[in-house]
């Protein structure tokens, strides 16, 4: 329950809770305590079913907390609108999935642009300018105009990346996000994520069952039952 | 603000050309309704205003004849406005017959802009020819004056209205009772009025069959002559007058008879019963077309419906990238009024092929080679338009709201 505070952390959960309101009552997340730091890569792992996913979409501002509270740069989230919540996710959180959940009507350009024009602070020229970049950034400069179809899984999971990075986000969250992909393609990601946490200083939480990604990452989170059992910093503290 | 509404509007024109057999099954059920509802309400209001258009035009917009609506108050009962007065058992005076004070009562409508006034004076007379009487009701007319207020110039089978100013005696009868008489067009015939009055009239016109208001038994004569001949010289029984504007003559004719005291009669209240007519058939046309387009709608449903059920993986991925719940429910009534929108366009060409179809053909009626009357004004169109839209965009908000129902909880993590 130690957890590290060299810097400010970006998102702060104090005694977050989510029931489900069924009988008799499901606890999914009970009373976790958790801080996330910038520059960090932070691994959630856990038996199936222990409620690392749900705290994530906690976090994530996807799901509200029954309880507890969540402080996102020092703002408490909880009494926020779902409006209010849309736009921070809009501006300041990339998530990506087990599944890469393109929009199948739309190349990979189009896709990573969707949360840049959503935004609506670039030009169309500078919004297609970027999406360029980032796809070039994930490996796939060559393949900006083609369809979901005709990307391999890989690649599916690297466009997703760059869309997740699109308005240039404080906190990167990952739901298994190697959970599909063959181990080259894992190690691809997982390198990706570390670049994006050490070099460019943003957040990444990412659930995990992949032993490979919870040993390099800098914090690993365990948990059991809904609690968070363990908060450990790994490699000597190294990150940023 | 419009960067996004481009944006959500993207979205929605992908989802309607991923899902084209969709699209084109809504999008033609609105076509079909709103070419239907244009073809119909073409046919309808165009056999309706050409049916008005009789009825205004078969006789003058007003007629101002000299009966009372009800006898003049008795002296009694004028003296004593407010008083409990009950009279028994008096007659009314027969007043004499023909407008008094004629003159005045044309000046003030001929006053009335655009209006213009047609005196005439009618009365019985009997047709003798050979051994055989007729009754006739003759009309005696100014023809310059007349042609102005009613059709009956177009009405003429043979002669003209003026002839009526050329012919000393001249008279123009209904087609059938000349043919009754054996007459023809010249021919001449003695006429013998209450009075005793005998004249002899030629045919100088001849009024086509078909003509119920003009009626078999009537005939047209100079009003001089009429005068004359029924023996009331300088005296008139009848005013016919026209509007520029049709539908004012209600009104005009209630502030004359107010004013002067005889019957004035509007075109609307002689066809009154016509018109509550037309008022039904409007009623029942309006359901039935309303019905078609409520159905048409049914298919935006069903596809905003089925585009919503499809898209819960999208809509849980836009949620959580940072589309609000209103961007996701532009989205699908977007789509919906898209489609709204094209069926309205193609609605309106199938429209307007099916009214040039029907304006193209031709019917025999009493002889005659006539075309459909069809209404081709832009207004059936903005109705269709406007009808269908409101429809579409109600069958597309229904199922769009539940598109904010979509927790993306569930989607995400349950991955399908």
């Amino acid at each position: 329950m130690n957890a590290p505070a060299p810097d400010r952390p970006v998102l702060v959960a104090e005694g977050l809770t989510r029931r489900l309101p069924v009988d008799p009552p499901v606890t999914l997340v009970d009373r976790a305590d958790l801080a996330i730091q910038p520059g960090c890569f932070t691994a959630i792992v856990g038996p199936s079913g222990c409620g690392k996913s749900s705290l994530l979409y906690l976090l994530g501002l996807i799901d509200r907390p029954t309880q507890g509270r969540l402080l996102f740069e020092g703002r408490d989230m909880t009494p926020l609108s779902g409006d209010e919540r849309a736009r921070i996710r809009l501006e300041h959180f990339g998530f990506v999935f087990q599944f890469h959940f393109l929009l199948p009507e739309f190349n990979a350009l189009e896709n990573v642009m969707l949360p840049i024009r959503r935004l609506g602070t670039l030009s169309s020229a500078e919004a297609d300018a970027r999406a360029r970049t980032l796809l070039a950034d994930v490996g796939l400069g060559e393949k900006v105009l083609k369809s979901p179809d005709k990307l391999s899984g890989g690649e599916r999971q690297r466009v997703a990346i760059a869309r997740a990075l699109a308005n240039d986000p404080a906190l990167i969250l990952g739901d298994e996000p190697t959970g599909n992909l063959d181990s080259t393609n894992s190690a691809r990601v997982v390198d990706l994520f570390r670049t994006l946490a050490h070099e460019q200083g943003r957040a990444v939480v990412c659930v995990t069952h992949d032993t490979g990604i919870a040993e390099v990452a800098d914090v690993r989170v365990t948990m059991l039952d809904g609690r968070v059992e363990e908060v450990r910093r790994q490699h000597g503290g190294q990150h940023g | 603000m419009i960067g996004r509404l481009l944006l959500l509007l993207h979205i929605a024109s992908r989802h309607l050309l991923m899902r084209q057999r969709q699209t084109l099954v809504a999008t033609s059920g609105v076509a079909v309704g709103v070419g239907f509802f244009l073809a119909v309400s073409a046919l309808m209001v165009g056999s309706q205003a050409d049916f008005v258009r009789q009825l205004i035009d078969v006789a003058p917009h007003i007629i101002i004849s000299d009966e009372l609506r009800s006898p003049a108050p008795q002296p009694g009962r004028r003296a004593f406005p407010d008083g409990a007065v009950v009279l028994h058992g008096y007659k009314v005076r027969n007043e004499v017959r023909g407008i008094k004070d004629w003159q005045a009562v044309m000046a003030s409508a001929a006053a009335i802009p655009g209006a213009v006034v047609s005196p005439s004076l009618s009365g019985a007379v009997t047709l003798r020819l050979g051994g055989r009487e007729e009754p006739l009701g003759v009309i005696g007319i100014d023809p310059a004056l007349e042609s102005r207020v009613s059709t009956i110039s177009d009405k003429l089978r043979a002669g003209h209205l003026d002839d009526l100013e050329r012919v000393q005696g001249g008279v123009i009868i209904g087609e059938e009772l000349a043919s009754r008489l054996g007459l023809n067009m010249g021919d001449i015939v003695g006429a013998t009025a209450a009075s005793g009055t005998t004249r002899s009239l030629r045919i100088v016109g001849l009024v086509k069959k078909g003509n119920s208001q003009l009626g078999s038994s009537n005939g047209y004569m100079l009003l001089r002559e009429a005068q004359s001949l029924l023996g009331r010289p300088f005296i008139i029984n009848r005013i016919g007058i026209k509007l520029s504007d049709p539908y004012t003559a209600q009104d005009v004719a209630r502030t004359l008879e107010q004013r002067y005291g005889y019957k004035a009669e509007s075109w609307q209240e002689r066809s009154s019963d016509f018109l509550s007519l037309l008022v039904t058939r409007n009623i029942i046309m309006y359901t039935v077309v309303s019905a078609i387009l409520l159905v048409a709608s049914f298919g935006i449903y069903t596809a905003v419906s089925n585009s919503v059920a499809d898209k819960r993986r999208d809509i849980a991925i836009l949620r959580s990238m940072g589309f609000s719940e209103a961007d996701l429910q532009i989205v699908f009534v977007v789509e919906g009024l898209a489609l709204a929108v094209i069926g309205v366009l193609l609605g309106w060409l199938l429209g307007y092929a099916l009214m040039s179809i029907l304006g193209s053909l031709r019917f025999s009626i009493g002889g005659e080679d006539q075309s459909i009357p069809i209404d081709r004004s832009p207004r059936q169109y903005l109705i269709a338009a406007a009808a269908s839209l409101l429809a579409g965009g109600v069958a597309a908000w229904l199922p769009a709201r539940k598109s904010a129902k979509v927790d993306p909880v569930d989607i995400l993590r349950g991955a399908m």
